[in-house]
């Protein structure tokens, strides 16, 4: 297996509704352990985790790329009105390609491409919560290069520009009763158009033995502010159709920023155990605003999202010096406020596990994961304009999960 | 080669997750529901347009499936409710509603509001309907508009012979059982298990919306002798009533009975204020003013000679200034001072009412004589305004209405739905469990968000009469420890707004 496998790239994305729209499916190997790979610096995935930790990696060469299918599944109900509804959204494929060059014995260089953030949710047209949102479908990939400085044997930091694109779709009905001459609920599609935007990371690794180590990441914030949308009505009455045709609109979408503090250690040579802490800077993303250019007023709906806190701890074990295998948990927490509480987002703190399997070969690497994703049950509510002068209540109880199997190949060799 | 196959296996154990679904800790299921110490296997609902679903000034197809009564049964079909059958409305093709009488329109079609000219309107399509397509109950549904109380229990009112007088209603001829029928028998003879009772309205409405043109039959005993814009008899009300709750609880049905609303809840007669003239130049205040000079002076002159009170000549002066003007109509309550040619004319104040169909005529010129304007130079007739004496004589007999329904009520052990409360709510500003909130300002924009009123300003539109669904399935679970469970009021329609008519 000396050709390079032909990568494929798949653009869509399922849905993980445990942190926000954050699609935390960076590195097989990493998710294998509860994706808590902030300290390990044994694979190229590091390009993503911790890019310092590039100077120390093994090989001076590595390519790695991998995906994940996302299966996932929101259910609402509502007893005082006798709704349930549930989400039927397709499965997604988020993906990562990352590749490693040691330059010299100071500098490695990395480019790690993927997808942190995306979010696809189709309930069933018309459910009870139709006009705040049928489907949405939001897709983000972040291109990443880096240069790590090795100042010491047991010392590096990494700095990192990102170049972000992303796009949204978003339908929902105009109304709770809106329709046209024939009784099709009326709603619009806003389409934000793919919008490109720059943010920055920077790293630290501290691996002073080969039984213990440290990380810290900072990405930074990314706003995809989409200028040149649109907004398109269908099924629109008569009476309407002068108010309600096609119109350019602009929204922005922010990506949060994110800090991770890790450490790892091996307490026995076979052995390693990863712990890592990301903190979310979720409040950054306080209200959406479609903004019409046609005179119409804006449609705002205020999202007060908080931040959050992830706890993860991760295990990898050897059997033999060909396989692994990984276990690991997680604990995510919703960035959704009470009171505002969305189903375009549907956000649920979860409990996730991991496992893994890894299988080397002399310069190839295959390696299998899968996530299981326990979204807890949460009982919320949102204020929804948009129907005269006041808002109104729209809530319900609210449960998910998510099935993730992952896949991914790593190249490396010293040249 | 073992190694590849185990890694196949974990992948392909993992994909079997597929199946797996989020499960709640209490999922909903139909079955959550009861019916508590009521049985809903037979709702037969009693009373007129409003039992029927009339809304925008007829009865058509699609405002029929809105109707509450159909709302609540729809509901109660999750506690042991049964089928719930509506008259025969499948020859409404157009679903313009309005009927005719062997080919001949005798009632007009829905208003829509046309948005080339602003302003509701009969929707311009000829009705489908007619009075001798007959199709004989009795039906679940046995709300017939235009009902009084005593409609109800009257043998022919469903006869076509009797149509050319008046004794009989269009709508029951095409759904009554047998031509001599009553309504009263159509309801009981299906032995219901559960019943609403909804009656009352037309005994004052009728009057009230005709602008008091009518005779109020207080002492008035015998019925047959009423004409159709009368006050019915409380006494006569209230003996009929008792008739009415015995014949449905015959079996042992439970049920609701409901008030009757007030006229000043009603947007028919809160929609033009009294003061609706607006004037902005001087010369024509004085005008005016100098116009209706002589017979101020004429009042002036009466009461020196005590033919009226002081407050009466204070009521009766007739002046205008700039600003917001009150109309000017006759009163035929005034005293009568035509010995001195003065007309029984006076200013609208706060304690009238002007009804909707004013609109029509409150600043139209006399064709004639164009510096001739009703209202203004032209007292508007006894038809246009609602005075403060008939609103007394239909809020007085509104009042021993309910309070015979109320009373009735409770010696059946029946609960009583305060929509009198509950229209003056919907009426004022009305916040519903969802926090949306409705009224009944719908002159002012259109702006079919918050508006429950359809467009004859009497009858709610279809969102109203959920929020009265709604207010019904709350009474009877707490009545009766049924948890129904409500409807979202806000998905359900309004009016229709056309381009053009």
């Amino acid at each position: 297996m000396k050709k390079l496998l032909v990568v494929l790239v798949f653009l869509s994305f399922g849905s993980i509704y445990a942190g926000g729209y954050r699609v935390a499916l960076q590195g097989q190997r990493m998710l294998g352990m509860g994706h808590a790979g902030l300290s390990v610096f044994s694979n190229t995935e590091t390009a993503f985790f911790n890019p310092a930790g590039l100077s120390f990696l093994d090989k001076n060469f590595s390519i790695s790329f991998g995906f994940s299918g996302i299966m996932s599944n929101v259910k609402y109900q509502n007893a005082q009105y006798n709704q349930t509804a549930e989400t039927n959204s397709p499965m997604g494929t988020p993906f990562y390609l990352y590749m490693s060059y040691r330059t010299s014995d100071q500098v490695t260089m990395g480019l790690a491409v993927y997808t942190p953030f995306g979010n696809s949710v189709e309930w069933e047209e018309d459910w009870a919560g139709s006009s705040i949102v049928n489907s949405i479908s939001m897709k983000v990939f972040y291109i990443q290069p880096s240069l790590a400085y090795k100042f010491s044997n047991n010392f590096s930091v990494g700095a990192s520009l990102i170049i972000a694109y992303g796009s949204v779709d978003y339908n929902k009905n105009i109304n709770r009763y809106l329709t046209d001459e024939s009784g099709n609920k009326t709603d619009a599609t806003v389409n934000s158009g793919t919008v490109g935007a720059a943010g920055y990371s920077f790293s630290m690794a501290y691996k002073p033995s080969d039984n213990f180590s440290m990380g810290l990441n900072y990405r930074s914030s990314v706003i995809l502010d989409a200028k040149y949308g649109t907004a398109e009505f269908d099924d629109v009455p008569e009476f309407l159709s002068n108010r309600l045709k096609k119109a350019a609109i602009s929204a922005k979408l922010p990506m949060p920023a994110e800090l991770g503090v890790g450490l790892s250690f091996k307490p026995f040579d076979k052995m390693l155990v990863a712990l890592d802490y990301n903190y979310t800077y979720w409040s950054i993303y306080e209200e959406l605003k479609i903004e019409f250019k046609n005179g119409l007023p804006p449609s705002v709906s205020e999202k007060n999202f908080h931040n959050t806190s992830t706890f993860r701890i991760g295990t990898e074990y050897a059997i033999n010096d060909k396989i692994n295998v990984r276990a690991g948990y997680y604990y995510d927490q919703s960035p959704s406020t009470e009171g505002y509480f969305s189903p375009e987002t549907p956000s649920l703190d979860s409990d996730n596990y991991t496992f893994g399997i890894g299988y080397q070969m002399k310069k190839l690497a295959i390696d299998l994961s899968f996530l299981y994703v326990d979204g807890k049950e949460r009982t919320d509510y949102t204020y929804v304009r948009g129907e005269g002068p006041s808002a109104y209540r729209f809530g319900g109880t609210y449960v998910s999960n998510a099935i993730i199997p992952g896949i991914g190949l790593t190249y490396a060799f010293d040249k | 080669m073992k190694k590849i196959l185990l890694l196949i296996l974990i992948v392909l154990v993992g994909i079997n997750f597929t199946a797996c679904e989020p499960e709640f800790a209490s999922p909903i299921s139909d079955s959550d529901y009861t019916s508590g110490n009521a049985d809903f296997s037979n709702y037969v609902a009693v009373g007129n347009s409003l039992t029927a679903g009339y809304t925008n000034g007829s009865l058509y197809k699609s405002a029929q499936s809105n109707s509450y009564p159909s709302i609540i049964a729809e509901r109660m079909q999750l506690a042991g409710g049964g089928a719930f059958t509506q008259p025969y409305l499948d020859d409404d093709t157009k679903d313009v509603g309005g009927m005719l009488l062997a080919g001949n329109p005798i009632l007009l079609p829905k208003y829509i509001i046309n948005a080339s000219t602003g302003g509701p309107e009969p929707i311009n399509e000829v009705p489908t309907m007619d009075v001798t397509n007959i199709h004989p109950g009795p039906y679940n549904n046995m709300g017939v508009p235009g009902a009084k109380i005593f409609h109800l229990g009257a043998p022919g009112y469903g006869n076509l012979a009797n149509l050319a007088t008046g004794a009989a209603n269009p709508y029951f001829v095409r759904m009554a059982s047998s031509p001599n029928a009553a309504v009263i028998q159509d309801a009981a003879s299906q032995s219901p298990s559960f019943f609403t009772l909804w009656i009352g309205n037309n005994d004052v409405l009728s009057f009230a919306t005709s602008g008091g043109i009518g005779v109020n039959q207080t002492g008035n005993m015998d019925p047959t002798t009423y004409g159709p814009n009368d006050i019915t008899d409380p006494t006569v009300f209230g003996a009929v009533y008792s008739q009415l709750l015995d014949a449905l609880t015959a079996s042992g049905a439970k049920g609701v009975v409901a008030t009757i609303p007030d006229v000043s809840s009603i947007p028919f007669f809160t929609t033009i204020p009294y003061a609706c003239i607006p004037l902005t130049d001087q010369p024509t205040v004085d005008a005016l003013n100098g116009a209706y000079l002589q017979y101020n002076q004429g009042l002036q002159l009466a009461l020196a000679n005590s033919l009226i009170t002081a407050a009466e000549a204070s009521k009766r002066t007739i002046t205008f200034a700039l600003g917001a003007n009150a109309i000017v109509h006759e009163d035929e309550y005034l005293t009568d001072l035509s010995g001195l040619g003065m007309p029984s004319i006076r200013q609208a104040n706060a304690d009238d009412l002007i009804p909707l169909t004013a609109k029509g005529i409150i600043g139209v010129p006399d064709p004639n004589n164009p510096q001739m304007i009703h209202g203004i130079t032209i007292p508007l007739a006894d038809q246009w305004v609602l005075v403060k004496d008939e609103i007394d004589m239909v809020r007085t007999a509104g009042t021993a209405f309910n309070a015979a329904i109320t009373q009735l009520a409770a010696t059946k052990d029946l609960p009583v739905a305060d929509m009198a409360a509950t229209m003056q709510q919907m009426s004022n500003g009305l916040s519903v469990e969802d926090g949306a909130i409705y009224t009944a300002d719908y002159f002012n924009g259109l702006n079919m968000d918050n508006l429950v009123f359809g467009l004859d300003g009497v009858h709610p539109a279809p969102r109203g009469y959920a929020i009265i669904a709604n207010s019904l399935i709350k009474i009877i679970n707490k009545e009766y420890q049924s948890n129904l469970p409500l409807v979202v009021a806000a998905t359900y329609p309004t009016f229709d707004v056309l381009t053009s008519n």
